[in-house]
């Protein structure tokens, strides 16, 4: 029998050495600062790393009384775990999950290994709302580059909000807080031999608490900042693993969107402020370029899963000079939803089908990052408002298609 | 007067002996054969409406049989064309066990021949199915990888996959076939040697300036990468 706790915070792990040790100390300090009367475990769940993670997260020291903190009761446990199954952050969080569910703990938090903003606060934003507030979910809300996120921007938040009315911002965060019982029924669902375990982890938890009813917040956490991507990592690929568990999600709970009509706010905790981001660098042109090829080469495909009528406005964009172009948004959110219906009804195998939508998505992201480059953060998030509010508009031609 | 009878009447009677004795067999024959053509008949019936029922004209347009039918100009539905082959693989079936029937060698070793070729026929269908899907697959799979690499050549190469492939599945449905086996794999090397050394030579040769610019502008983008919008 696993001994008990209050808090249990996950940190899944492949590799981080450089960034783990931060993080490590920052939910330390974070706990021992806000929950110093709550017994906590810090997870790490690793997938076999070879730098010398499990070393730096032993090592890892913070002095409380630099930090003018509260005495904890007692220090927060660490325990450094191998996950087993399926390599991957779903693994990962699922022995969290297990840990949690074990440890009896009330409330939970998962944070990225690779964070180089996490602050104490962090903790204390993810997990209060649970503790105090009585919710079952936190998503982050972060600071983020008007350029950024443009996955989530153009197609994760606007077809999450739509389909089950919850205005979360950031579907796919990679930090979030949950309650205990969220966490035994997130154990208890059957996916993890899926590609949840692999990836997909960070929409998956999201929609399942949104799509059975449990309460979600979100919770301001600043500017994220982590370690650079591989910058060899493949667009197409990442695209592929964000859309397919978004729509195999959508498949899953075809009852209970069918349902839902426009959107709430969800309550959100923290202090909000702008953060001064670094200057992001877009290349429109080579944007233009992939949707221009994509125009020329991929016509058939787009024939099949958007139709005549749309793929006629798509070829009449291309013939835009690139100072012109404007992808309209009512256009963009019927071709979203043809490839939903086109993934439901297995028109192409999944990976062609969602590769085939980059040219198409690099058109919209070079369009908005064209509309956007003039406007301040709040100009930009209007026109993502604009986008979100087109996608709940359209949701009908979705739901009479989708049989 | 009577010797000279019998030598005209014993030719008769031993053409009619073995008439009587062959008769059965040239019966049986025409009952296997009719009962082939009813069976055969009613078998089409039930595909096609089998086929109508799990929509197979639906599957063959989503997984591109139809399109590769029309391009080779037939016009009839993938279920028709289906249904006939099967109904015509089925006739020539009853047709040479119906000839068996017949006892006559010549004709016996000709129906044993053939099915002893049937496995074969069968396994050059296979692959030509297996392997026109996998060309299928392939080839469209290197053209959307090409074209979000952002390649103005990417129908090109697609294509060249999928004339590279097609040739290779061809050469081996011809040589499960047994089909002049040592004229097929000649043929096939020389063609595909060809190709590959056409294509190693062409791009070599007219391409040193695009393949050197592709080097360095693939480094300059891996380096430019680093500073670019993140997607998720």
């Amino acid at each position: 029998m696993a001994d008990k706790a209050d808090i249990v915070v996950g940190i899944p792990s492949y590799n981080n050495a450089k960034t783990i040790g931060h993080v490590v100390r920052a939910v330390d300090a974070g706990l021992a600062k806000y929950f110093p009367d709550k017994k906590a475990v810090i997870v790490n769940s690793d997938g076999g790393s070879k730098d010398g993670t499990s070393e730096v997260i032993k090592n890892a020291a913070i002095d409380h009384n630099a930090l003018l903190i509260q005495h904890p009761l007692s220090m927060a446990h660490r325990i450094t775990t191998p996950y087993h199954g399926t390599p991957g952050k779903g693994s990962a969080i699922r022995t969290v999950f297990q840990m949690a569910v074990d440890m009896g703990a009330s409330a939970c938090a998962i944070v990225d290994s690779d964070l180089r903003s996490i602050t104490p606060e962090w903790i204390e934003l993810l997990i209060s709302p649970v503790l105090k507030e009585g919710n079952d979910f936190v998503a982050p809300l972060y600071d983020r580059h008007k350029f950024d996120g443009t996955i989530t921007n153009s197609i994760v938040y606007p077809m999450t909000r739509a389909f089950y009315g919850k205005r979360i911002r950031q579907p796919i965060g990679g930090e979030f807080g949950f309650s205990g019982k969220l966490a035994e029924f997130y154990l208890k669902q059957d996916v993890w031999g899926t590609d949840v375990a692999r990836f997909g982890i960070d929409i998956w938890m999201t929609t399942e608490a949104i799509a059975n009813d449990f309460r979600v917040c979100q919770a301001f956490l600043g500017a994220k900042i982590h370690d650079p991507k591989d910058p060899g990592s493949d667009l197409s690929e990442m695209l592929v693993q964000v859309v397919s568990s978004l729509f195999d999600l959508t498949e899953k709970h075809s009852d209970k969107w069918k349902e839902v009509k426009g959107s709430i706010d969800v309550p959100t905790f923290g202090f909000r402020y702008h953060v001064g981001l670094e200057h992001v660098k877009v290349n429109v042109e080579r944007m233009l370029g992939i949707f221009r090829e994509g125009q020329s080469n991929l016509k058939g495909i787009w024939l099949d899963v958007i139709g005549s009528g749309d793929l006629g406005e798509v070829l009449v964009l291309g013939a835009q000079s690139d100072q012109d172009f404007r992808f309209p948004l009512k256009l963009w959110t019927r071709i979203i939803y043809d490839y939903a219906i086109a993934y439901h009804k297995k028109k192409l195998p999944p990976q062609h089908l969602i590769k085939s939508l980059v040219p198409l998505y690099l058109g919209k992201t070079a369009s908005f990052v064209m509309e956007v480059e003039e406007m301040d953060k709040d100009g930009a998030e209007a026109e993502i408002e604009k986008l979100c509010m087109e996608f709940e508009a359209n949701k009908a031609y979705l739901v009479n298609s989708w049989k | 007067m009577e010797g000279f009878l019998n030598l005209i009447l014993e030719p008769v009677n031993e053409v009619y002996l073995k008439f009587k004795g062959f008769f059965p067999n040239l019966l049986a024959m025409l009952t296997i054969i009719i009962i082939g053509v009813i069976v055969a008949w009613l078998v089409k019936a039930v595909l096609l409406k089998f086929f109508k029922a799990i929509k197979f004209d639906s599957w063959c347009d989503r997984m591109g049989f139809t399109a590769l039918l029309r391009k080779a100009d037939v016009w009839a539905k993938p279920a028709d064309i289906f249904v006939v082959a099967v109904y015509w693989f089925m006739i020539i079936g009853f047709l040479m066990v119906g000839f068996s029937a017949l006892n006559i060698q010549a004709i016996d070793s000709l129906v044993s021949e053939f099915f002893l070729y049937l496995p074969r026929a069968f396994s050059a269908v296979v692959i030509l199915l297996i392997g026109y899907m996998v060309a299928g697959f392939l080839s469209r799979a290197v053209l959307i990888a090409a074209v979000n690499s952002g390649l103005h050549y990417a129908k090109l190469l697609a294509e060249a996959v999928r004339l590279l492939l097609t040739v290779l599945i061809l050469a081996m449905a011809l040589e499960q076939l047994k089909v002049a086996p040592s004229i097929v794999v000649a043929a096939f090397s020389i063609i595909f040697g060809g190709i590959v050394i056409a294509l190693a030579i062409s791009f070599g040769v007219a391409g040193i300036g695009a393949a050197r610019r592709m080097i360095e502008s693939g480094g300059e983008e891996k380096k430019e990468e680093r500073g670019e919008v993140e997607h998720v």
